[in-house]
């Protein structure tokens, strides 16, 4: 086991560094100054090809690329350029934030979706199945900000149950962080539920086909023991895969929901340095989201052999 | 029934725990709509920066409300005769926040730091060659300090006072690390700086020994006595949720409400709207070096094609006065002759378009959506000069693109915006200039460039106003852009928040204002 996980993390190195070329040479291309966005209308050419000498961005790319990738294999990835602040220590702090939420949010998705998916295969083609097709296309169809907007106006505003915005650290008050990022969390499940149900259900109305299947019940085994016994695990497999792509896709930032919610998680942070072409913090949360896609896929891949017995992992 | 009391239950447990104490109600909390990008004045800097820097350091001078300049810890300055020297007087019994005096030395200090090209200083540029050149710095005694230029200008106090120049802020040495590099701001402002939590918040505290001074609030200037102990500005990036938070009661002022939020915000009780016009300046560019467009026919016709009072009225809801001129309305130097918006005339703008040339080639009006009043007014041109029978298309890029295109002079057309400039020479720089040294100035006419630096040698107001007087029929005729309007700030504030105003600069004061719950 050891030496596969050593071995994914090796064939993961080439991916991080094609990555890394790509977002740096990409970012490259696209239009745009951060020397002239930090100057503003008023700049002056002087003052353009000063700060951009300041920043070493005047140098070649190719030498740019170099010493930024001799810095990352150092565990340096530089200074952001809009205000100067170490990107390492902003990636974990910024990533402390979106992560509490999107585990939260995905474990009670796949909480809900499971049983639901599974309940409206089993009972095809009923109202209960209808109901939760109806509802789960529903909640996949709403996008997430408009339903934050409306959980935000409902429970923030007219309730004031929760407050509208105010993150704070769970180390600071475990309490009111719970209270702030409540309905983030809420906004996630509902809306990944959706796509979790469809595909729990999917795959246990494909297992409920098979003939193992027939074969237990032909043998006069429970109802209940079939489906947890049998069904569940092979169902679950495809699920498993799905869960772990959405959960590496919403740890590489939810920028649109923390924008909502006013949480200064790792999105906002690529968003806003998108926008300021902050190449030092593009480039650092970049690999690490590509890294977190490699960590999540390897952590599925390590959990399917306990679902699925065809699979080893070796 | 089980549920309704989880839901009690739970409704209590938020109330008590997100009662607001006791302490927290003397907090003033304002909205920030992004995070500021350092605490060094008029250096890597924004809007935002700016406004919670000029809460903690001040300059020599400072801008007043009617963008004039006013004296901040210079309690007089004397220009001698040939403009060449400013003798600041320092004012007494001001103190840093670390407890030091004011003293000569350290205005030398920070200048001196200011001019010094690896600073990256906003404004020294224009303090080093383009507007003046800054020769000496000297300190005759504790009390007194003396700049000497290179040249008289019209402008020097404005360029100190400006507030994206950190109003050329004085600060003590502590504020640096000992290598040189800036650490925090230790000013002498009416709030210390607290904290700064990245992308949540900025915390101010109030300085208990703030030297203020008498009579009322005035821009920049005036008496800036801190009304309460802190001020935490919240980063709140949306603006709905912006809204919401201060209808819910999460913040107390929202500096900058969209146009389109007003009517329902007047609906609401206790709710005041505090709106100012900005000095800024919304435009539509022309490339006068494009084939089509270097035909000042064709510009004109452009222009007259515009309806200028109907799509300001549209864009801002009703809020902004049109001006086809650069000099905001509620500058000093603002004429009568300024305030006259040409009429609207196709049948005219389709004879010109049709003697320049025009033979039905579409154009193209390129805007960006991040700065929702430029794609609006984008929509509105291309509507209007449809009526003309002129075709355009729109190109909708990213804001960070635009720039680049605007820095380039690479676009046929372009709605675009310049933030508030203090003097009308100001005004006309941000567009007037050689072409091939700035490709970025709209204008490029050697004439005009004589008239502008005209202006800024020129300390009597008289002549000046007459210069830019003709400056603006000369804008007329030869169209390189068309001036549209400049912006209405809205701030918001619920009943208990008292003092507050908005004003000419775009970010929000917290002295002078109080919290009565």
């Amino acid at each position: 086991m050891a030496g596969y996980v050593l071995r994914r993390l090796l064939v993961a190195l080439p991916t991080l560094l094609l990555a890394a070329a790509s977002v740096f040479f990409l970012m490259r291309l696209v239009p745009g100054d951060p020397a002239l966005l930090i100057l503003g209308d008023a700049a002056t050419p002087e003052a353009v090809a000063d700060l951009r000498a300041a920043l070493g961005l005047d140098r070649p790319l190719p030498v740019q690329f170099l010493l930024w990738l001799e810095r990352v294999a150092a565990g340096d990835f530089g200074r952001s350029i809009t205000n100067g602040e170490a990107v390492g220590p902003l990636l974990l702090d910024r990533f402390a934030v979106t992560a509490p939420v999107v585990l939260a949010a995905v474990g009670a998705a796949a909480l809900l979706a499971v049983p639901f998916g599974m309940l409206a295969a089993w009972k095809q083609d009923s109202l209960a199945d209808v109901a939760t097709v109806t509802v789960a296309t529903l909640l996949l169809s709403m996008p997430s900000f408009w339903l934050g907007l409306i959980l935000l106006l409902v429970f923030g505003l007219w309730l004031g149950w929760v407050p509208v915005v105010g993150w704070v650290p769970f180390a600071e008050d475990p309490w009111r962080a719970l209270h702030a990022i409540l309905l983030p969390v809420v906004t996630l499940a509902l809306v990944e539920a959706g796509v979790l149900i469809r595909m729990a259900r999917a795959s246990t109305v494909e297992v409920l086909r098979l003939d193992y299947v027939a074969h237990a019940r032909a043998k006069g085994v429970p109802e209940g023991r079939v489906l947890a016994r049998h069904v569940f695990p092979n169902a679950f497999a495809p699920t498993l895969t799905l869960i772990g792509l959405v959960l590496g896709n919403l740890l590489g930032g939810i920028a649109v929901m923390e924008t909502v919610f006013t949480l200064p998680g790792l999105g906002r942070l690529l968003v806003d340095a998108i926008f300021a072409r902050d190449y030092p913090v593009i480039q650092g949360v970049m690999l690490f989201i590509a890294a977190i896609y490699v960590l999540v896929n390897l952590a599925v891949d390590l959990l399917y052999p306990v679902f699925d017995p065809r699979v080893t992992a070796d | 029934m089980r549920f309704r009391a989880l839901l009690a239950a739970f409704a209590a447990a938020s109330s008590v725990a997100l009662a607001v104490p006791a302490a927290a109600q003397d907090t003033l909390r304002i909205r920030l709509n992004a995070d500021i990008r350092s605490t060094d004045p008029g250096v890597n800097r924004d809007a935002n920066t700016d406004g919670i820097v000029w809460h903690v350091v001040e300059g020599l001078v400072a801008l007043r409300a009617d963008a004039s300049v006013g004296p901040m810890l210079a309690e007089r300055v004397e220009v001698s005769e040939d403009g060449r020297a400013y003798t600041f007087a320092l004012r007494p019994g001001v103190r840093f926040h670390n407890g030091q005096p004011l003293t000569s030395a350290d205005v030398a200090f920070a200048m001196q730091r200011y001019m010094r090209r690896e600073t990256n200083w906003r404004c020294r540029g224009d303090l080093d060659s383009s507007v003046t050149r800054i020769t000496a710095v000297e300190t005759p005694d504790e009390r007194t300090v003396v700049i000497r230029l290179e040249q008289p200008s019209a402008l020097f106090l404005t360029m100190l006072a400006r507030p994206d120049c950190g109003q050329a802020g004085i600060w003590h040495r502590d504020s640096l690390n000992p290598d040189g590099s800036w650490r925090a701001p230790v000013g002498t402002g009416p709030f210390r700086l607290g904290e700064w939590r990245r992308g949540q918040f900025v915390e101010l505290t109030r300085f208990e020994n703030y030297a203020a001074l008498p009579g009322a609030p005035d821009g920049l200037a005036g008496n800036k006595t801190p009304m309460v102990e802190r001020v935490r500005f919240t980063i709140i990036p949306d603006d709905a949720a912006a809204r919401a938070a201060l209808l819910a009661g999460n913040i107390d002022i929202l500096p900058d409400a969209r146009s389109r939020d007003l009517p329902e915000l007047r609906q609401r009780p206790g709710i005041s709207i505090h709106s100012a016009a900005s000095m800024d300046l919304q435009v539509l560019l022309m490339q006068t070096r494009d084939p089509l467009l270097q035909d000042v026919r064709m510009r004109r016709a452009i222009a007259l094609a515009l309806d200028v009072p109907e799509l300001v009225r549209a864009v801002s809801e009703g809020t902004s006065r049109p001006s086809r001129a650069p000099i905001p309305v509620g500058s000093t130097f603002f004429t009568p002759a300024m305030a006259e918006v040409p009429p609207r005339d196709v049948a005219q703008a389709r004879r010109l378009a049709a003697e320049a040339g025009y033979r039905g080639q579409r154009l193209r009006i390129v805007t960006t959506r991040r700065y929702e009043a430029f794609y609006e007014i984008a929509v509105l041109v291309q509507d209007m000069l449809r009526d003309a029978g002129i075709e355009s298309d729109l190109e909708v890029l990213e804001w960070a693109t635009q720039l680049d295109r605007y820095t380039r002079g690479d676009y046929q057309m372009m709605a675009f915006g310049f933030s508030a400039r203090l003097d009308p020479s100001l005004s006309y720089e941000m567009f007037t200039g050689p072409k091939a040294t700035q490709p970025r100035k709209a204008w490029d006419n050697p004439e005009v460039q004589a008239m502008l630096e005209q202006t800024m040698r020129e300390t009597d107001a008289i002549r000046r106003r007459a210069t830019f007087e003709a400056m603006h029929r000369r804008l007329l005729e030869e169209v390189p852009m068309v001036a549209l309007y400049s912006s209405v700030t809205h701030g918001v504030t619920p009943r208990h928040v008292q003092g507050y105003g908005s004003w000419a600069v775009d970010a929000p004061r917290a002295w002078g204002v109080r919290i009565q719950r």
